[in-house]
Parts: structure tokens; sequence; C-alpha cells
């Protein structure tokens, strides 16, 4: 069925006819009083020389003169071209085509309209009036009859013109309006089928782009955006079910075994001591998880303020120094001196240390790990942990920041995948990123910050009490 | 020492309050906001520990804001699920002398509660620390045990002073990460340790009593007592 709704394809073809309209009444209006205003004057001037010319007659040849030459005037003229009256001073007509003086003419010369009958109806009539010297009065003049099929069919042609513009305004937005609709209701159904949960659909765009496919085109990055993020999402939630499995398993196993074999108490008391262990490394994933979540909401960038990196990484290898010794690795610092830039110091801090760990745990015992504190000559400030490992293959890279993700190199290491995640995140956070080069061999992680780091990207949002997450009791562990 | 411990839940309520009576420790118990205003302003504490998020109309941080407006100085530790920094911030404006994430260990708690109690006491302007023979100049920087001088690198020596300023008391390693290198999160390689088995060597190894020890499933202490 075909409805008629409130259709603005519709409404903007009636705003356009009736635009057209209003155009053309204006383009006729002062056509029109230019042709009246032609008309009538040229109509008057004929009149003025014509009477000009009898007058003239008059002067010179007197009243019999005029007589004879208005009477032969009279004879050849065609019936009701030319209106001629001569009057003598008492008003008794002399000669002319007119019987009687109209009355509504006043004595003095000059040109009236008027309407008269002239063997019919009233008709529209211009005369001139001439004083003639002793007295006598002439008038010239004519009927517009003459002119009026003429306007007749100006007011037809504009009638004409408004037919055609309705006509054609209101195929064309019905036409308009169709094909939009077509258009319209394709991006629906692609909705339509994306509410009930496909993400796959995608709107149909066209090589040749107007707005609408513009506008099709920017739905459809959209929905790829969109697409990706769910993905992610669906990716990182079945990963957490996973890496929280495992140790929920151990644990459950460990307390079943408890409870069934009923071993001594110093047994008991070690594997109580082994299922805490379990529970914190659940909580240590959920705080890392968090954490990332705090980071990418981008709540943090309220706290910025200016931090020394070169003494900031200074201070994280010298914390780390020991650990590297244990290992027989060596820990090199190189900086340029004191590098500020403004940012969050204790998550630096954290990305810092998870980047030398990452570099500890795989650099093989007397391998060398350097970290470098870098000021660049465009005022940025880089920091750089290069070791001497295993590196990461190209194809991993992109993945390595994934949540969970663990490469194979990683296998029967310490550690849930999450670290290079918050690094990552840290440097997106300081509008930055992390980049991951090979050492040759070994991995070199970089981040590379600006010193006045402005991020307009996400909005902070300031806290206040009345915040959602203050109205409801967390759950306790 | 007397806590009052102000907490709704009561799972954890019966866990804190069994394990500092076992430390030796009395404690009070509030299950809401009023009482726990009430008990804190009329009842002399050693130290407060409050749970943010209470039944009734006063909220934790409220009572903290209140007791410290009507000039109570007592030392209060905040315990709280909401572990983000800024609210760690918020927390500790509004008066509160240490900020605890829920979910956490006892032994954390307990460590954190004697070095609160301790700071109440009074860090009076001590230039000289000793445990035992093992003598720390706040002036000079010079470590000396016995008759013997020690060397120890600036950090070292942060940290030595740390744990002799807590001497006799469990220090947790988040304590150490957050007093001596201030991270405050959790570095996940056993780094702490690693800094401590170094001062022991330059303490303890050449010595009969070792004074350094660790604790089991807590951390660290100082201490010359068995």
């Amino acid at each position: 069925m075909m409805r008629f709704p409130r259709s603005s394809a519709l409404t903007l073809a009636v705003a356009y006819i009736g635009l057209g309209l209003a155009a053309l009444a204006l383009f006729a209006a002062p056509l029109w009083y230019a042709w009246r205003v032609t008309v009538r004057d040229g109509r008057y001037e004929l009149l003025q020389s014509d009477a000009q010319r009898l007058t003239e007659v008059f002067r010179r040849d007197g009243e019999p003169a005029l007589v004879r030459y208005m009477d032969a005037r009279v004879n050849l003229q065609i019936a009701g071209e030319r209106l001629l009256l001569l009057v003598d001073p008492s008003m008794h007509p002399l000669a002319g085509n007119l019987h009687a003086w109209p009355t509504e003419i006043p004595s003095q010369s000059g040109a009236y309209t008027l309407y008269m009958p002239l063997g019919g109806p009233p008709e529209e009539v211009v005369l001139v009036h001439q004083v003639l010297p002793g007295g006598y009065h002439l008038l010239v003049g004519r009927d517009i009859a003459r002119y009026v099929p003429l306007e007749q069919r100006f007011w037809y042609a504009l009638g004409g013109a408004v037919v055609i513009l309705s006509v054609f305004g209101t195929v064309g937005g019905i036409l308009i309006r169709r094909a939009l609709m077509a258009r319209i209701h394709g991006i629906r159904r692609t909705v339509s089928a994306i509410i009930q949960g496909d993400l796959s659909h995608r709107l149909v765009t066209y090589r040749r782009g107007d707005e609408l496919n513009t506008l099709s085109r920017i739905i459809n990055q959209m929905l790829d955006q969109i697409e990706q993020l769910v993905q992610g999402v669906r990716n990182v939630s079945n990963a957490i079910a996973h890496d929280l499995r495992t140790p929920l398993a151990e644990l459950r196993s460990r307390l079943e075994g408890l409870a069934l074999t009923r071993p001594d108490t110093e047994e008991t008391f070690s594997e109580i001591d082994e299922a805490v262990a379990d529970v914190d490394r659940v909580i240590g994933i959920f705080n890392a998880l968090l954490r990332l979540a705090e980071i990418d909401s981008g709540m943090r960038r309220s706290g910025f303020v200016t931090v020394d990196l070169g003494e900031l990484v200074a201070n994280a290898v010298e914390f780390y120094q020991p650990a590297a010794e244990m290992r027989d690795s060596q820990l090199r610092f190189e900086s340029d001196g004191p590098a500020s830039i403004q940012g969050d110091p204790v998550l630096l801090a954290q990305a810092l240390s998870n980047l030398i760990d990452n570099a500890l745990k795989y650099t093989p015992p007397d391998g060398t790990i350097t970290v470098a504190v870098r000021r660049n000559s465009d005022r940025s400030v880089e920091i750089e942990v290069a070791d001497r490992g295993p590196g990461i293959p190209d194809a991993e890279k992109p993945k390595v920041v994934e949540r969970f993700y663990r490469g194979d190199t990683s296998r029967g290491t310490p550690g849930v995948g999450l670290g290079l995640s918050l690094v990552d995140a840290v440097a997106r956070l300081h509008a930055s990123e992390l980049r991951l080069e090979d050492n040759r061999p070994g991995l070199k992680a970089r981040i590379v910050l600006n010193p006045g780091n402005i991020l307009p990207s996400r909005a902070i949002r300031p806290i206040t009490e009345t915040d959602e997450r203050y109205q409801h009791e967390p759950v306790y562990p | 020492m007397k806590v009052l411990l102000v907490e709704d839940n009561e799972r954890v309520t019966q866990f804190v309050v069994k394990g500092l009576q076992e430390a030796g420790h009395t404690a009070d118990h509030a299950g809401n906001g009023r009482d726990g205003m009430f008990l804190a302003a009329s009842e002399p504490y050693d130290v407060i520990v409050m749970d943010r998020m209470l039944p009734g109309e006063i909220d934790g941080l409220a009572i903290v804001e209140a007791l410290r407006k009507s000039g109570k100085r007592t030392p209060i530790l905040i315990l709280s699920a909401l572990s983000e920094v800024d609210e760690r911030i918020r927390g500790l404006r509004a008066g509160g002398d240490d900020y605890l994430t829920k979910p956490f260990a006892f032994g954390e708690l307990l460590a954190r509660l004697d070095a609160l109690t301790r700071r109440a006491q009074g860090e009076s302007a001590q230039t000289r620390l000793e445990v035992a023979d093992l003598r720390v100049d706040l002036l000079t920087r010079k470590v000396t045990r016995g008759n013997r001088p020690i060397t120890l690198q600036p950090r070292e020596f942060k940290l030595l002073e740390y744990l002799m300023r807590h001497a006799d008391q469990v220090v947790t390693r988040t304590m150490l990460l957050e007093n001596v290198w201030d991270y405050h999160f959790d570095p996940q390689t056993n780094v702490v340790d690693v800094h401590i088995s170094k001062l022991r060597q330059k303490i303890d190894a050449d010595f009969e009593r070792p004074l350094l020890r660790t604790v089991r499933n807590a951390g660290y202490s100082l201490t010359s007592h068995d």
C-alpha cells in the first residue's frame, strides 16, 4: 500500500512549486506594469500629436477648414479607430464622430480616461481635450478595446506557465520522492537487519557519490568500527573467561581435594596458602583489567602533571638493577638529561616497569638491556627499551598489545598477557602509541611523547557525587 | 591497640575482628554510618578502619570529613572496593591517612594499622635510629653495625630507614613499594625481594644474629626480638 506520510521529499517539492510560482509572479508583475505604462503613454503621445495637428489646421485656416478636414478624416477613418469632436463655444457639435460633448470632461485642456458608451456597453476610452482660440473645444480620443486581446494573450501565457510549472513540479517531486524513498527504504532494511544483531550488513554505496552516498559510506565506516569493537569485546570476554577459568579450576580442585582427602594439619595449611595464591592471581587479573578500563576511559587525564621522564626512567632502571644483576643481565641506562612532559607519573612508571620486566624476562642470561630517554630535535621525548631476547615476529606485533594475547615465545613464562596492553593503553592516553621494532636480535619498544601533549580526543568527565557508581553497593568478594 | 571497624559486610567484619583479636588487639565494630560516627566521636581509639560505602545516610568519607572538622586526629585507614586512583585521592583528601583496596590480605591491613599507630605516636625529630647493634644516623647518613661501618646506596638507605622506623612491625611489599619507591602499582616480578636480599647481604650477612626477617605471607620485619 502506498502511504502518503509527511514526506520530506514531497514537502520539498511543494515548497519548490510555491517558490517557482512566486518567482513567476515577481517576474510578471514589473513586465505587466511596464507594458501598461508604455502602451498608455504611447497612446497619449499619439493623441496629443493628432490634437496638435488639428489645432494647427484651426489656427492657420480657421474653423471651416478644420470642420472640413475633420469630416474628411471621419469619412476616411475606419470606425472606432479615432474619436473626434469639435464644438463651438456653446458646446454645439460642429464636426467629428461623437454626437455630444461628454459631460465628464472638464473645461480645461488635458488628457482623460473614462468609460463611455460607443453604441454598446460603456468602454474604456482615452481622450485628449484641447481648448482652441475663440472658445472652441477639440476632443481627440481612442478606445482601448483594441489592446484587450493582446493583454488577454499575456494572461493566457502566464496561466500556461503556472500550469506547466505546477505539473512539472508535482511530477518531479513525486519522482524525486520515489527515488529518495527507495534509497531510504534500503537503508532502513539494512539498519533493521543490524538491529536484529547481524553486524555484517552494509549500506549500498555507489561510485558516483552524492550526499546520501557519502552519508552511507560514513555509516558503513562507523559500522566497521562498531563490528571491530564488538569483535574485540567478544575476544576479550572469551579471553577473560579462559584466563580466569584456569586459576579458578585449580582453586576448585585444590579445595575439593582438601575436602576429600582431609590431610593432616601441616599439609592443609600449605594447601590453603596455595589456594590464597590462586585467588590472588584472579584478583591480579581483575586489577589489571580494571586499570586498563580506567586508562581507556581517559579519566586519568584530569590528573596530568609535569613529569620529568629522565628522572622517572632513571628511578625505574635503578629499581630493576638488582633483579637484572641476579640474572647476570646488564641493565644499561642512557639519558639526555631532564625531559619534561605532561603526563600521569604513576601510569608512566607502571608502563615502563612492564617494558623492563618483559625485557628481563625474555633476555637470556648475560644479555644486555638498554633503557634510554632521548630528546628529539622536534622537542618530543622518546623512551626506548631494547633487549636481546627472541623478539616478536612481525606478524605477531599488532597482536601482542591485544588483551590476553600471549605469543608462542611467551609460553612457559609467567604473566597473563596484559602487560603490553597496558603499555599501549598508557601510551595512547598520552596521545602516543607503543611501537615495537626489531632490535636484530631482540625487541625494541619505543614510546614517543610530545612535551605539551594536548589531548583533544576524549572529553574528561568530572567526577561528581551523583555518579552512577555511588548508587550501587559493589559486590564484595 | 584499640581499633574501631566501621564496615557493613558481615564476612569482612568477622574476618578482620577475629584477626585483630588474634594479634592481641581489641576491636569495636559498627555496621552502619550512624553508629560508626557515634563511636568514633565518643570513644578513644588508636586507629579507625572505615569502609566507604555504608548503609544509611552517612557514608565513610562523610564520617572522616566530620571527624577531621571536629578536630579528631585519630588515624583513619579507608577500606574500599573503589580502586581507581581518583578515588584514592578523594579518600586521602577527605582526611584518611591510608587507603586499602578490597579485596585485601589481612597481613597487609595489620601492617598498615601498625604503621599508622606508630606514626600517630609521633615520628619525633629523631636523628638516630637503632635496632640492636644496627645504628643509622639520619644527619650524616652513616650506617654502622657493631663497630663496622656499612656502605649503602641512597635507595638502600631509604629502604633501611623505612624498615628501622617500623622496627618490630611487619611491613608488606606494597608498603615498601609505596613508601620507598613511590610506586603505586604492583610490578609483576619479585623485585622488592631482590632489594631486600641485597640489603640483607650488607647488614646481616657477616653477623651472627639476623635482624631483617621474612614474614611468611606478609612481608618483612626488622627486629631484634626472636
